[in-house]
């Protein structure tokens, strides 16, 4: 017996036949995650799981990390896959820990407004099960529909809602979390580690099995709100403004539709958001919101429309299917340079012949959330490589403007050296502490590793990038 | 090698890869692994797309069963194509796959049989056709067969031989004499051919379909009406398809038809104080869209109907579509099991579906419960207010 049927055997043992696969089709599809991956990626990294896991319970995700520890195997966590950075994609292969078997909506603490689950509850789940209650959820994910609420604990936690409620982290009290070791522990603000330090790791310092969430109490009035206008410029001045007068449960900006980079001059725009507070004080927000939006030379759409786009605010990739596929980078940018940045993508985009669109989600008076999509065609696979670069091209910037990623995984990791050297510092030291056979998703968000476990270092990578978009321009 | 055509490969690449079908599809509930969810099978797709966009066969054949049974297991409930993110037309494309796997000899047993079964007996039962009037003698029913008749009711196989739910071709042929419809049964009706289309099976499916609309356009019927919402989309949306040409007649299901009687004042229900609910059948609901005819028929009989938990567009299958039934029955009842549960927790007294498959399945269910449920036909219910049954 090899040491990887030993380890096998002794998986199914402990957790049972139907939690664990070995077939070829699954590991096929466990391999990647929402990204489309370049072909050379799969020069670079082993992204095909050995096995994947289906564990049911934190006892279950236990005896995998002891196991794994026992036999070296690295253990990849996995919500829904829908984090774009490469956090779910196997780089030496291992153990995928698919942990959507462990949704249960555990406990409603209706006095209080705190609700227990399990990781893998998708955050639809929670949102319709709050429907009966007089509680909603004061922040989630524009993936909402198939996004689990641990894969949001692991990475950004900014969403709806943070606008007005904060990110993610400001609103859980408590976790169980599972260390690469296998001990279990409950973190909180004042434990150690405490909760800040284990949010947004990635799945390289635990694997988050249970959470209790802030609720807030459900509010009178609920108005969302939808306003069009003919450049950008002034849409995200009238969006500022907005934001100074008004407190929007949420404020998103767009670009319509794409822009063609081919003819086009200068984008028409268009915000949406949401107002919720007490009848009164919505309907003063929404007079307000009106005066801003004719000031700007803007049209408020009718109510029912806005409901509508409100009603569509989970399915922002509908243009993908034009691409039909986008190259992207998400970033945290000060508010007063997303003109600036919105129109260097523009720019990028023209360069790369890509049509592009932009999204910016509000977090406050000062950052967004931005968001720019590149539409491309990964069946042309020299120039899918070559307008990757793209998405490095974007990221440059950004954080040469003040700027931050939004994630690191897997393609972003050696921005963190340069965007947020502290917070790797910190990183790297806990890792160590907690994780010191490196086997909780090696090779992500600190640094990479290639196949053999060979260290990729960032400035290869980013050289490697920068001259792919040179000879994009040469091809 | 299988050329996709271009619309369907774009969609294949367009797919967000963003797992909302993933949630939604009641088979990955079960199964809960990733290769058995829409988005899971659209990747796999990807992968065995060779170059030029074309299926690659030797791919196929690697991966042969397993891949078989990922696409088999299905219930062609439509919910991944309601949800998707970019509008991919799913269904169009686990059609597209059934077709190659059913061309290359890659299907489960079961349809195998199932496709012999169709062909050489014209049902999926493996009866004797000359037997599918049978029903008329066991329930009683006041039949006529014309040689022309402004209506042919189409019964369909499982209406026509499973005796569970032969009631509702009871219903269906009491209520059209109730209002003196001008109505025939055809002398020599074949299955419809949708569990071939189901199957892969097109060629053979075009048989079936090539016979029936020959039948109905003898009788000079305007209009065809049926209680299967499986037969309605073949006669309906699968025949043009099919044969390259819009049949000559205007396709209804009962419900539909009801609506109208009641609407126009022709059939007037009593109302009761019956409490109900009602199942929106995949095929009737969300993929012909006739959501709106069964609840004012329902409305009808009763102010005390109760919406179950997922209803209309979002209604969850009964577990007995894409004919699970055949390749996984264990996984079907379980579907079932789920889809009753919440049915039965509007506390309602009936259920009320407007399909033989799904009142077939979930009565059956009913019967495995602790007290269990009446689940009853939209026909059936309305022949039984008005006195006909
Ligand atoms: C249409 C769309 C809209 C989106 N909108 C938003 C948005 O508004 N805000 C936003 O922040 N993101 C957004 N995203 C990105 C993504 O959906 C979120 O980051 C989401 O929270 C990821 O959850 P998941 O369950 O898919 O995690 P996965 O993608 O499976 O995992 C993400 C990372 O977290 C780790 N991980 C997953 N679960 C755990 C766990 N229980 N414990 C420890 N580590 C874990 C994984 O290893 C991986 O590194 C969007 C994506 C899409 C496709």
């Amino acid at each position: 017996m090899t040491t990887s049927d030993k380890f096998l055997s002794e998986l199914i043992n402990r957790l049972g036949q139907e939690y664990v696969s070995v077939d070829s089709l699954e590991k096929l599809v466990y391999a990647h995650d929402f990204a489309a991956l370049p072909k050379f990626v799969k020069l670079l990294f082993n992204t095909t799981p050995d096995v994947i896991v289906r564990p049911k319970s934190t006892e279950h995700v236990t005896e995998i990390m002891k196991l794994a520890n026992e036999y070296k195997i690295p253990v990849i966590p996995r919500g829904s896959a829908t984090w774009g950075f490469g956090g779910t994609v196997p780089v030496k292969g291992g153990i995928i820990l698919d942990l959507t078997g462990l949704n249960r909506i555990i406990h409603l603490d209706e006095k209080n407004g705190l609700l227990t689950v399990e990781c893998g509850v998708v955050w639809e789940d929670v949102i319709r099960f709050l429907r009966k209650t007089c509680w909603e959820l004061p922040t989630y994910p524009s993936s909402a529909l198939s996004s689990t609420v641990g894969g949001w604990a692991a990475t950004g936690g900014i969403g709806y809602g943070s606008l007005k409620y904060g990110p993610f982290v400001k609103n859980v009290v408590k976790v169980t979390a599972v260390l690469p070791d296998g001990r279990v522990i409950v973190v909180d603000d004042n434990s150690d580690p405490s909760l800040s330090q284990l949010f947004g790791s990635e799945g390289i310092l635990c694997v988050f099995t249970e959470l209790t969430l802030k609720m807030v109490p459900k509010n009178e009035a609920e108005m969302p709100f939808m306003a069009n206008f003919s450049n950008f410029a002034n849409a995200l001045m009238a969006a500022q403004e907005v934001l100074r007068l008004t407190r929007p449960h949420s404020l998103v900006l767009r670009t319509f539709g794409f822009v063609r980079t081919k003819d086009y001059v200068e984008s028409d725009a268009y915000f949406f958001g949401c107002f919720n507070d007490n009848r009164r004080d919505v309907y003063e927000q929404y007079l307000k919101l009106d005066s801003i939006v004719n000031r700007y030379r803007g049209y408020l759409v009718p109510e029912d429309e806005a409901r509508r786009e409100w009603e569509e605010r989970f399915y922002t990739l509908r243009i993908k299917k034009w691409g039909p596929s986008i190259l992207g980078n998400e970033f945290i940018i000060p508010v007063h340079k997303i003109l600036d940045m919105v129109r260097y993508c523009w720019q990028l985009g023209n360069q790369a012949h890509l049509d592009v669109e932009v999204e910016v989600m509000f977090i406050s008076k000062d950052e967004a959330l931005m968001f720019p999509l590149f539409l491309c065609d990964e069946r042309k696979p020299i120039r899918y490589l070559m307008s990757a670069a793209i998405a490095k091209k974007v990221l440059d910037v950004a954080i040469k403007v003040g700027g931050r990623p939004y994630g690191y995984g897997l393609w972003n990791f050696p921005f963190m050296e340069i965007a947020e050297p502290e917070k790797k510092r910190e990183l790297e030291r806990m890792k160590s502490t907690l994780d010191s056979q490196n086997l909780l998703n090696p090779g992500k968000t600190i640094g990479a590793e290639v196949m053999l476990g060979l260290p990729l270092p960032g400035k290869l990578y980013s050289t490697f990038m920068d001259g792919v978009w040179v000879l994009r321009k040469v091809i | 090698m299988f050329i996709i055509p271009k619309l369907q490969l774009e969609d294949i690449f367009a797919c967000a890869q963003c797992g909302y079908c993933v949630k939604k599809c009641p088979v990955y509930y079960f199964l809960g692994w990733e290769s058995t969810s829409p988005r899971g099978k659209m990747f796999t797709l990807k992968e065995i797309l060779g170059n030029n966009s074309r299926l690659d066969e030797q791919k196929i054949h690697k991966l042969g069963k397993p891949l078989s049974m990922r696409f088999f297991n299905c219930t062609f409930c439509g919910l991944c194509k309601e949800v998707c993110h970019v509008e991919v037309d799913l269904l169009e494309i686990w059609s597209k796959v059934r077709e190659v796997l059913y061309e290359l000899g890659i299907v489960p047993e079961s349809i195998i049989k199932l496709s012999e079964t169709v062909k050489q007996s014209k049902n999926i039962y493996m009866m004797d056709n000359t037997s599918r009037m049978d029903w008329v003698t066991y329930t009683g029913a006041d039949v006529n067969f014309k040689d022309s008749a402004e209506v042919v009711y189409f019964v369909g196989c499982i209406t026509s031989f499973s005796g569970r739910v032969q009631s509702i071709a009871q219903a269906v042929s009491s209520l059209l004499n109730y209002v003196n419809e001008d109505w025939t049964l055809l002398k020599d009706e074949w299955c419809c051919g949708h569990p071939l289309v189901l199957s892969g099976a097109i060629r053979e499916a075009r048989v079936l379909a090539f016979h029936n609309v020959e039948m109905i356009e003898s009788t000079g019927a305007k209009r065809v009406v049926t209680g299967c919402p499986g037969c309605y989309l073949a006669l309906k949306h699968e025949y043009p398809r099919l044969l390259g040409k819009k049949p000559k007649f205007e396709v209804l299901h009962s419900s539909q038809l009801l609506s109208t009687y009641i609407t126009s004042g022709r059939l007037v229900v009593p109302k009761s104080d019956i409490t109900l609910t009602y199942h929106d059948p995949c095929e009737l609901g969300r993929i012909s869209g006739i959501i709106r005819e069964p609840r004012v028929v329902l409305q009808s009989v009763t102010d005390t109907f109760v919406e179950p938990e997922y209803f209309g567009r979002e209604s969850i299958c009964c577990g007995s579509g894409g004919l699970l039934k055949a390749v996984n029955p264990s996984l079907a009842e379980s579907i079932a099991q789920r889809r009753y549960g919440m049915l039965a927790s509007t506390n309602v007294e009936v259920i009320v579906s407007a399909c033989p498959t799904c009142v077939q399945t979930l009565a059956q269910t009913a019967t495995t419960m602790q007290n269990g449920k009446r689940v009853i036909d939209l026909s059936q219910l309305i022949a039984e207010r008005i006195g006909l049954m």
